[in-house]
C-alpha cells in the first residue's frame, strides 16, 4: 500500500520509472535503517515515510550524476522528455480524482502540486509563480483546506 | 484557545507536514503541539489529507520490485547501526586535542634527540678536556724539569766564569795537588786568594778515587808545618757544584788531601793522604 503511494511522490519528481523504481527502493532501506530516528510524538509515520521518499528523490534530482546523465538524453526521446519536464503526469487511475482536485480553484492546487509531487521549496514556488510568499502559503492552505473536505 | 487558533491560521502546519520549515521552525511547531491538543490534532489533521492525496496518485510498482526490496531489507542486517547520531554532532569548540598530542610528540622526539646530542657533545668535551688536562700536567712537569735544567745550566755557567775569572786573575794563585804514593793518578786544583783568603776546590779538574758514602775528602793547608783542616768534600762523576768553597786560610806554605772518615777528622791521617801541593810563589 505504501509503496505505491510512495513511487507516486518519487515518480513526479524524476520522471525516469526506473530511476524512481531504484530511489523507491533506496528509500525502504533508508527507512529500514534509520526507524530509530522516527518519532512518532512529532508525527505520523506514514508522513515521515512520504518525507523521507521526497528528500531522497529531490537529493537525486540534484545531484551530479543525475543531471549530467539527463543531458545525454537520446534526440528520440527529447519530445516525450520536454513533455515530461513540462507537465505533472498522473495515473490514469486517478483521473476522476484528479478531475475532482482540479475542480477546486486550479492556481491553489498548482502551487500545492509544486511543493507535494514536483520537489520545489515553498520559497521557490513563490520565486517561480512570482507570488508573494504569505500568498504562496495561504494557497497551500486553501488547497488542503479543500482536500480535506473532500477525504473526510 | 485564541492563540492556537491564530496560529493554525498562519499555515505553518501545512507546511510543517509538507517538511517545508527549518529546524528552528520544526521545534517550535512541536512545542506548540505539545501545548495546545488542537494545534496536535490539526496537524493529525493535515497529514491524513496528504497521505490520502498521496494514495490518490500512488503508481503501483513493477511486479516483484515490492518482493525484491523486502529481501533486500531483510538481508540487511537489522543491527546495523543507521547513519551514526554522532555524525550530525559538530562539536562547539574545535578538538585539537589531537593535533596537540601530535605536537607534544614531535616536540618530545625533538627534546630526546637534543638530549642524544647533548650528551654525545658533553662526553666527547669532556674526553677532550681529560686530555688537555692530562697534556697541562705532563707540559708543566716538562717545563719544571727544564726550568732545574736551566737553572743547574746557569748555575753551572756562573761557577764556569767564575774559574775563568780566578784563572785570569793574579790575586788568585793556582795550586795544583799531584798524587802521592798511595794513589798515584790523583790529582785536583785549588785556588787560593791570600788577601781575602778564600780557598776553592775546583770541581773540574779534580780526578780523585770516589769516595764511598762512610769516608770523605778532607782538604787541609800546610801553616807553619801544621795541618789546618779546611772542610770536607766529596769526589763525584757528576758533581753539583763546579766551584767549591773551602774554609779561610790566610798564610799557607802547602794543600794537602786526606781521606778520612765522613765528616772529617781533627788530625789528619798522614796514611791516607791522596794528594799534596806547595804554594808556588
Amino acid at each position: 500500500m505504501y509503496s505505491g503511494a510512495l513511487l507516486g511522490v518519487i515518480s513526479r519528481i524524476v520522471q525516469q520509472p526506473e530511476v524512481a523504481e531504484d530511489l523507491l527502493q533506496e528509500t525502504f532501506i533508508k527507512i529500514w535503517n534509520s526507524a530509530d530516528s522516527y518519532d512518532s510524538s512529532k508525527g505520523r509515520l506514514f508522513t515521515w515515510m512520504i518525507n523521507v521518499a521526497r528528500n531522497m528523490a529531490i537529493d537525486k534530482l540534484r545531484s551530479k550524476d543525475f543531471r549530467n546523465a539527463n543531458k545525454n538524453q537520446d534526440i528520440e526521446n527529447n519530445v516525450d522528455f520536454i513533455d515530461s519536464q513540462k507537465k505533472i503526469t498522473f495515473n490514469a487511475d486517478t483521473l476522476g480524482l484528479r478531475d475532482m482536485v482540479t475542480a477546486l480553484k486550479p492556481e491553489f492546487n498548482d502551487v500545492l502540486n509544486m511543493v507535494y509531487f514536483k520537489g520545489y521549496t515553498h520559497v521557490e514556488a513563490a520565486e517561480e509563480l512570482n507570488l508573494p510568499l504569505g500568498t504562496v502559503k495561504t494557497r497551500i492552505r486553501m488547497a488542503i483546506m479543500e482536500l480535506r473536505k473532500h477525504f473526510n | 484557545m485564541e492563540e492556537s487558533k491564530a496560529y493554525i491560521e498562519t499555515g505553518i502546519l501545512e507546511l510543517y507536514v509538507l517538511g517545508q520549515l527549518n529546524a528552528r521552525e520544526q521545534l517550535e511547531v512541536e512545542a506548540m503541539a505539545i501545548k495546545f491538543p488542537e494545534v496536535s490534532k490539526e496537524i493529525n489533521a493535515i497529514e491524513i489529507a496528504m497521505e490520502q492525496y498521496a494514495l490518490s496518485h500512488a503508481i503501483e510498482p513493477t511486479a516483484g520490485l515490492e518482493k525484491q526490496i523486502f529481501e533486500e531489507i531483510t538481508a540487511t542486517p537489522v543491527d546495523q547501526p543507521p547513519v551514526a547520531p554522532t555524525d550530525n554532532i559538530v562539536p562547539l569548540y574545535p578538538d585539537n586535542s589531537s593535533s596537540t598530542i601530535r605536537t607534544l610528540r614531535f616536540a618530545l622526539v625533538a627534546c630526546i634527540a637534543l638530549l642524544v646530542i647533548s650528551a654525545a657533545a658533553l662526553y666527547s668535551a669532556h674526553t677532550k678536556l681529560n686530555l688537555a688536562n692530562q697534556q697541562i700536567a705532563s707540559l708543566s712537569t716538562d717545563r719544571e724539569k727544564f726550568a732545574a735544567t736551566v737553572s743547574y745550566i746557569k748555575d753551572e755557567n756562573k761557577d764556569l766564569q767564575e774559574i775563568a775569572a780566578i784563572s785570569s786573575d793574579p790575586t788568585w794563585t793556582p795550586v795544583k795537588l799531584a798524587g802521592t804514593k798511595i794513589s798515584p793518578q790523583a790529582n785536583m786544583m785549588v785556588y787560593w786568594h791570600k788577601k781575602g783568603q778564600h780557598v776553592m776546590v775546583d770541581n773540574t779538574k779534580m780526578a780523585l778515587p770516589e769516595n764511598d758514602a762512610s769516608h770523605q775528602y778532607q782538604l787541609w793547608a800546610m801553616v807553619n808545618g801544621k795541618p789546618v783542616d779546611l772542610g770536607v768534600f766529596d769526589a763525584q762523576t757528576q758533581p753539583k757544584k763546579l766551584l767549591l768553597a773551602m774554609k779561610e786560610v790566610g798564610n799557607a806554605q802547602a794543600f794537602a788531601v786526606t781521606l778520612e772518615k765522613r765528616g772529617g777528622s781533627v788530625n789528619p791521617t798522614m796514611e791516607k793522604m791522596v794528594a799534596l801541593g806547595a804554594v808556588s810563589i
